[in-house]
């Protein structure tokens, strides 16, 4: 019965907060390049910080806005496993504007 | 003593005599990773208040109308945890909307909030000595304003360390962790007061 009623409210209480967080982020939405989560995707995710930045999103972040132009600064990265894909997906996608910050090795 | 003599007394307690970095040493983590900047550290100190007044209005009757009456008193720790894990999150999405530079300045010690001990020992503190609502409050508005309160002087101190010529050996985090140390032993000297 015990283990019944501690499943029971866990749940329900996981459940709650989970549709709680749901609608806050729905309200509070921010609007974000989706070319940062496509990088993001293609660095090792390591969040290890050697590059100098808090997190893989962030060195992302800079890489597609090019205030980062050396891709190499990813030090766990591979050359044909993570350099050269994130090379070849911003030569093919550009600012709305139409310019182009392709990182170098 | 009346209700509202005791309450305010305990607030000052919490903030000053028993302080929640300085002598309890709860919340250590982001008292040395966010003290170095006067604005940031006062945002740090902001968010882990509503964090921690938050959590503890929350949990408060989570306990005593929840989960004692069901009989599974056991699960504070893990509801207190969802709990405070939620506001965290909630903060993280409303700070990234509304001020987005704090939220890069803050950077990992705003998620870093749901580890940080204070919260979780200031809601295992109100349950484990069975406070009544209103000193369950006293406890988290004291920890909170001591938290801030110590975190920012920490940080003004360190802007001016910033600028002084320290020991090679001891630049950055050593002569922050001396400065620490002295501070503790200063508030130290209020440990007597009886409140």
């Amino acid at each position: 019965m015990t283990v019944l009623w501690a499943a029971l409210i866990l749940a329900g209480l996981g459940i709650f907060f989970g549709v709680l967080l749901v609608i806050f982020g729905v309200i509070f939405h921010v609007h974000e390049d989706e070319r940062i989560k496509d990088v993001e995707k293609m660095l090792p995710n390591y969040n290890c910080g050697a590059c100098g930045y808090a997190g893989c999103h962030q060195m992302a972040e800079a890489l597609v806005s090019g205030k980062e132009p050396m891709v190499s600064k990813c030090k766990p990265g591979k050359k044909d496993k993570n350099y050269d894909p994130i090379i070849a997906y911003l030569s093919a996608h550009p600012d709305q504007d139409g310019t182009l910050h392709v990182p170098k090795q | 003593m009346n209700y509202l003599g005791a309450f305010i007394m305990a607030i000052i307690s919490y903030t000053l005599i028993n302080n929640v970095v300085l002598s309890r040493f709860y919340g250590i983590c982001s008292f040395i990773g966010v003290g170095n900047k006067v604005k940031s550290s006062l945002c740090m100190g902001a968010a882990v208040s509503f964090v921690i007044i938050m959590a503890a209005a929350i949990c408060w009757p989570l306990y005593n109308f929840l989960l004692v009456p069901a009989g599974v008193p056991f699960l504070d720790t893990i509801a207190a945890i969802l709990v405070i894990a939620c506001l965290v999150m909630i903060v993280g999405l409303v700070m990234k909307k509304f001020l987005p530079a704090l939220y890069q300045s803050l950077g990992i010690y705003l998620p870093l909030i749901t580890t940080n001990c204070a919260v979780l020992g200031v809601v295992s503190e109100n349950i484990a000595s069975k406070l009544d609502f209103g000193m369950a409050m006293a406890n988290a508005i004291g920890t909170s304003a001591g938290f801030t309160l110590v975190i920012f002087l920490y940080a003004c101190i360190r802007v001016r360390l910033e600028a002084s010529a320290t020991p090679k050996a001891f630049k950055g985090i050593p002569i922050a962790l001396v400065v620490a140390s002295i501070m503790a032993m200063a508030f130290m000297g209020l440990q007597g007061i009886g409140v």
